[in-house]
């Protein structure tokens, strides 16, 4: 099944678009151009398959947690692992996707931004093995705090920028890669690492994450015989959800439900949840729901995951909101911690914080469900490059 | 007669090149801009091109996005910014004013936009709206007011057709491929570039961004109707906030000014 969004001018109703500065249109059209000739090319797609079977290590399997569902005792709970992935999360897909589109168009200079820093890796991996120079940004804040992943750019060959404008997290890294892009248009790809950004980002991205939907597919109906009742994502800008939503989009009897970070809740203010507390605005590229003050100035975001920490969502999201096709809620950093630990101890899987969100969405959703209901949670993503933040937090001594 | 029109009018009798000021709105306050304002026109600048703050200005190099960030601290925003244009016109009805920024701040204060040729403001320049793209699609609609459109060195000419289609005023010839405040202008790129843009449409070029000093000012306006001035003035600006005498201000604009006459 193929949708037709976004629309030919990069819409998604009324969110998505391309606003960004003239330079950047013929880099944009360039990129939209390749992707329509290449998308449907048999031999594209053969290199973009193997390399996701035979170096990401797909497919990712669909696990069922066993102490999970006796745990809540309702509906069973399965795990699509992709922290099961090469470097540890689903933002390998997209990277494999977009560096072959690099190779395509002959360019030979890789820029990214990153927040955890999974992207940044994934971006430094897939460079690294076609010998391209590679350039990562990254917001001071999230290079304390993902201190791991920064080592691991650094060892994959990559130059890591840090970034001190603004908030210096995720927002400023993408400012900043963006003017990057801006300076070098001609030998430079710019890998964005969710589906935000201006046309045709979010629908590349998009399309490269939805193997994940796919094989969740076949991977239902060969183990529980059907399709699943609810999918449950952890949203930053909105990646790993809308790559297993987008398959189910179609399917109605699919719930979706993206979660996002609430911070230190949302009626405080200090969260990073726009699809549950913002409004429609513009940020880098998109038109889309997003945290901001009513003189339209971005506003601060708060979150204990470095990759949730965004003040903005991809604008197919805005749409899957507005239209209500799908719901998306949000949970506190004292809930993912409590999910943080559920998950280690009940079923010996360490998950990334920012996938402990979805975790932690279980105690609203459980008491709801059936026993013959089957639920799936993406696990966007592991947990070892939160130990030390999750060290930190805790205040444990080593 | 439009403002900028007559006033590029004024300037192309006279043999005269224009010179297109840039200074952020609330940068290092708005009494201060509104000195500023003065002060440049005395100097020498034609056009006055207002920067409104943004927390997010992407087409900014550092010079100017510390600008936005020590402007946004004072809490400016458009409204502020519109009433300082009013004062401005209580001693100054003939210099074009321009309104500079980003789409996501024009967004939030439409009706402002819209009633602000009324009260001093002569065009708009949103610079992550692409040229062929209308404004009034996104609600900013009066006919009295310009919109300017950026081109730049990678525009293809079909779309310089279409954007020099929807502009008034002028066209902002972007120099050089990077942000604001880069360097590395190519003078023989710029000058096929804008025959180009001046071989299809009788709208005025202005050339700007990477502009520092006197050479480059006399190489642009060699071959466009004027030039566009933003980080280097920003930068004397912030340099001279402390104890507020910019008389280094003014006499690097009279300099310019000197340079492309
Ligand atoms: C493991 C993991 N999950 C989720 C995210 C959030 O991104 P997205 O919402 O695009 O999936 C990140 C981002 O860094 C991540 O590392």
């Amino acid at each position: 099944m193929k949708d037709n969004l976004p629309d030919k001018d990069g819409f998604f109703g009324e969110y998505g678009g391309k606003f960004v500065p003239e330079t950047l249109m013929y880099a944009l059209n360039e990129l939209e151009q390749t992707y329509k000739t290449l998308k449907d090319n048999n031999d594209f797609n053969a290199e973009f398959h193997r390399d996701l079977a035979e170096f990401v290590g797909r497919p990712s399997p669909l696990y069922f947690a066993k102490r999970l569902t006796e745990n809540y005792n309702t509906a069973s709970i399965w795990l699509k692992r992709e922290d099961l992935n090469h470097t540890g999360a689903h933002k390998i897909n997209n990277t494999v996707g977009q560096i072959l589109l690099a190779k395509y168009m002959g360019k030979k200079r890789i820029i990214a931004e990153t927040g955890a820093g999974q992207h940044g890796v994934a971006t430094a991996t897939v460079a690294a093995r076609l010998g391209l120079d590679c350039h990562i940004y990254m917001g001071s804040e999230d290079v304390r705090r993902q201190s791991l992943n920064v080592y691991r750019m650094k060892l994959l060959g990559a130059e890591v920028h840090e970034v001190n404008s603004g908030s210096a997290t995720l927002k400023d890294a993408l400012n900043e890669a963006l003017r990057d892009w801006v300076t070098n248009i001609e030998d430079t790809y710019y890998i964005i690492g969710s589906v935000t950004g201006p046309h045709p980002y979010p629908m590349i991205v998009r399309d490269f994450n939805a193997v994940v939907g796919y094989e969740l597919i076949d991977q239902s109906q060969e183990s529980f015989g059907r399709m699943p009742d609810s999918i449950i994502a952890c949203v930053g800008g909105g990646s790993n959800a809308m790559g297993i939503f987008y398959p189910f989009i179609k399917m109605d009897n699919v719930e979706l439900i993206g979660v996002e970070a609430a911070g230190k809740g949302i009626e405080t203010g200090e969260h990073a949840a726009p699809l549950n507390d913002g409004t429609p605005g513009v940020l880098h590229g998109a038109k889309s729901y997003l945290m901001q003050d009513e003189s339209g100035q971005v506003k601060g975001t708060a979150s204990i995951s470095a990759g949730l920490d965004y003040p903005g969502v991809g604008p197919e999201h805005s749409w899957l909101k507005d239209i209500k096709r799908a719901k998306y809620v949000a949970v506190s950093d004292d809930e993912v911690m409590k999910a943080f630990h559920m998950v280690n101890k009940m079923e010996g899987i360490l998950p990334a914080l920012e996938t402990a969100h979805a975790f932690a969405y279980l105690d609203e959703l459980m008491p709801n469900m059936n026993k013959d209901q089957h639920i799936v949670i993406n696990v966007s993503g592991r947990g070892d490059k939160d130990l030390n933040s999750v060290v930190e937090i805790e205040d444990i001594k080593l | 007669m439009k403002r900028i029109e007559k006033k590029l009018k004024e300037l192309s009798q006279d043999n005269q090149k224009a010179f297109v000021g840039y200074i952020v709105a609330g940068d290092p306050d708005l009494e201060t801009s509104l000195q500023l304002m003065h002060l440049s026109v005395d100097s020498g600048v034609d056009i006055l091109e207002i920067g409104v703050p943004f927390t997010d200005p992407i087409a900014e190099g550092p010079t100017i996005q510390q600008a936005h960030d020590r402007s946004l601290e004072n809490e400016t925003n458009l409204q502020k910014i519109i009433d300082l244009i009013c004062k401005f016109r209580e001693k100054d009805t003939n210099t074009p004013i321009i309104l500079m920024g980003y789409i996501n701040n024009f967004l939030m204060y439409k009706d402002l936009i819209n009633r602000s040729h009324e009260l001093g403001v002569d065009g708009v320049l949103v610079v992550d709206i692409p040229g062929e793209l209308s404004l009034e699609d996104y609600g900013i609609d009066n006919q009295d007011l310009d919109i300017i459109s950026l081109v730049s060195p990678t525009t293809s000419k079909e779309r310089v057709k279409e954007i020099v289609k929807n502009s008034t005023g002028f066209i902002y010839y972007v120099t050089l491929r990077g942000v604001t405040g880069s360097s590395n202008l190519d003078g023989n790129e710029i000058e096929q570039n804008i025959k180009y843009i001046k071989s299809i449409s009788s709208i005025p070029v202005m050339a700007g961004f990477g502009i520092k000093n006197s050479d480059d000012a006399k190489l642009l306006s060699s071959f466009s109707d004027g030039i566009v001035i933003g980080s280097s003035i920003v930068e004397l600006i912030y340099k001279n906030s402390e104890n507020k005498d910019f008389h280094e201000v003014s006499d690097y604009i009279s300099n310019m000014k000197d340079a492309i006459r």
